[in-house]
């Protein structure tokens, strides 16, 4: 009897360390899409001042994985890649930094900032504007998800920690 | 003693301060003459039978409420970005109330201000960059839309510095102001981020200023006259070469009688770290001028941070 209970304790165990490996290993996959900037960003319309309105396309092979990562690549993607347009009235909009390899060379605020649970969170909500919208594309989904992005906090807070250089430094 | 040490620290700590901060240019919204003619503030003359029209910037900002809207939200986001704007409506009042005031002001002896034509020329507002605004308002049926236009130019050298422009989403409700209010926040992060990246060529290559050089007719000499075989014209580009940021300059127009020099990198601070402007760059140029074996009186004059005109032959 115990023993065919810690068989079945056993098995379960092993059960959701395989499932929470691969949920690893595919949130590992997705921070590597990120850092390859393998997302796209669009603007969906004009926010509040100082928030920008962006719907992001994730790439996953689990659909919810690709909805959270959709907030890192939010903010990945106005600090280092900017967009092109999008709804009538978007315009194109800058990268927050001018530096192409900022992220490399800051890796050691940038690796804690995008890990899972990190500070991005602070400048990102997803909008209440619209649902995610999953694709099936080859083997995985490309999931498109509306989010607001707190644009000047962010700039404030990069500012502050030293990362991107304000308007009025040097002077 | 402990005393004595610590003043001297706070006194070195503030003065590597002041050095350290370079000379801050002033920014100034000013509605385009393109705005302020298709609106009608412009006062119209004739000069000797051509018919020209001036803007009217002071009833623009009295009769124009979506014009102070814009301003004032510019004026914001610019203040959150640790850059507060100068304001041309307040400018314009103070000048006028300096002006009046300069005409009252008498010594007890009965002496007035003095004042050259060239300082009553130079009363006007003004700001080393300004951010010239434009917008239009487009109908199509019962939309409307607003095609916005913001361009920073600078003053001295009429450069185009930075812009943002582009139209936005058509409405069948919106207001007018609404629809502005939201132009300005589409388009105030991309005019920022450029104007950083001028900032940043300044900080990297030296400030861009314009260099006149004139001189008075009662002067007997002038910019072909030799010294040590060497016309002065020549001497003076020298000098230009070897106090620029990497030599960069452009003679623009050179006569006997003036020379222009043009996209003159100055550096932002002085050898001993002081932060110096066009004024201060020129100042060397004129003492270098005044010292033998040329020994030439001048006048130096300034506008802004960012044009020096020196005059020479006489003070």
């Amino acid at each position: 009897m115990i023993q065919k209970m810690i068989s079945k304790i056993s098995l379960i165990t092993v059960g959701m360390l395989l499932i929470g490996s691969q949920a690893f290993a595919q949130q590992k996959k997705a921070d590597k899409a990120t850092e390859s900037w393998r997302y796209e960003i669009e603007c969906v319309g004009i926010g509040q001042p100082g928030t920008k309105l962006i719907k992001v396309w994730s790439y996953s092979k689990s659909p919810k994985i690709a909805i959270t990562q959709a907030k890192k690549n939010a903010v990945h993607g106005l600090i280092f890649k900017g967009y092109a347009g999008g709804a009538q009235g978007c315009s194109a909009q800058r990268p927050l930094t001018n530096d192409p390899s900022l992220e490399q060379q800051k890796a050691d605020f940038f690796d804690p900032f995008f890990a899972e649970g990190g500070k991005y969170m602070k400048f990102v909500s997803v909008s209440g504007d619209g649902t995610p919208e999953p694709m099936k594309v080859g083997k995985e989904y490309k999931v498109g998800v509306v989010v607001s992005v707190m644009t000047d906090l962010l700039r404030k807070d990069l500012e502050e920690a030293g990362i991107i250089k304000g308007l009025s430094s040097g002077f | 003693m402990k005393k004595i040490i610590s003043i001297t620290l706070s006194f070195v700590l503030l003065s590597a301060l002041a050095f350290g901060q370079a000379k801050k240019p002033t920014i100034m919204v000013v509605p385009s003459d393109n705005w302020c003619i298709t609106n009608g503030f412009f006062l119209e003359f004739d000069n000797q039978g051509t018919k020209v029209k001036i803007p009217d910037y002071k009833r623009a900002f009295q009769e124009n409420s979506d014009l102070n809207l814009v301003i004032s939200s510019l004026n914001d986001m610019m203040s959150e970005r640790g850059f507060p704007l100068k304001n041309m409506e307040s400018a314009i009042k103070t000048l006028e109330a300096e002006a009046a005031e300069n005409n009252m002001l008498t010594s007890k002896s009965g002496a007035g201000v003095s004042e050259s034509p060239v300082d009553a020329l130079k009363r006007v507002a003004k700001a080393d960059i300004i951010m010239q605004l434009t917008w239009t308002v487009n109908t199509t049926g019962p939309k409307k839309s607003i095609t916005f236009n913001l361009q920073g130019l600078d003053s001295y050298t009429d450069k185009q510095i930075a812009g943002a422009q582009g139209t936005g989403a058509p409405s069948f409700s919106a207001e007018i102001a609404v629809l502005l209010q939201e132009a300005v926040t589409t388009h105030i992060d991309n005019f920022n981020s450029k104007l950083q990246l001028h900032f940043e060529d300044m900080f990297a290559n030296g400030r861009e200023i314009i260099i006149r050089i004139k001189k008075f007719d009662s002067w007997s000499e002038d910019l072909e006259s030799e010294f040590d075989g060497k016309e002065l014209s020549a001497i003076i580009e020298d000098w230009m070469a070897a106090n620029t940021v990497k030599g960069r300059f452009s003679t623009t127009d050179a006569t006997e009688n003036m020379m222009l020099f043009e996209q003159v990198r100055i550096p932002m601070f002085d050898d001993s770290g002081k932060a110096i402007d066009a004024r201060g760059f020129a100042k060397n140029l004129q003492k270098f001028l005044k010292e033998p074996p040329y020994s030439i009186t001048n006048k130096l004059m300034m506008k802004g941070l960012g044009q020096a005109v020196i005059v020479l032959g006489e003070k």
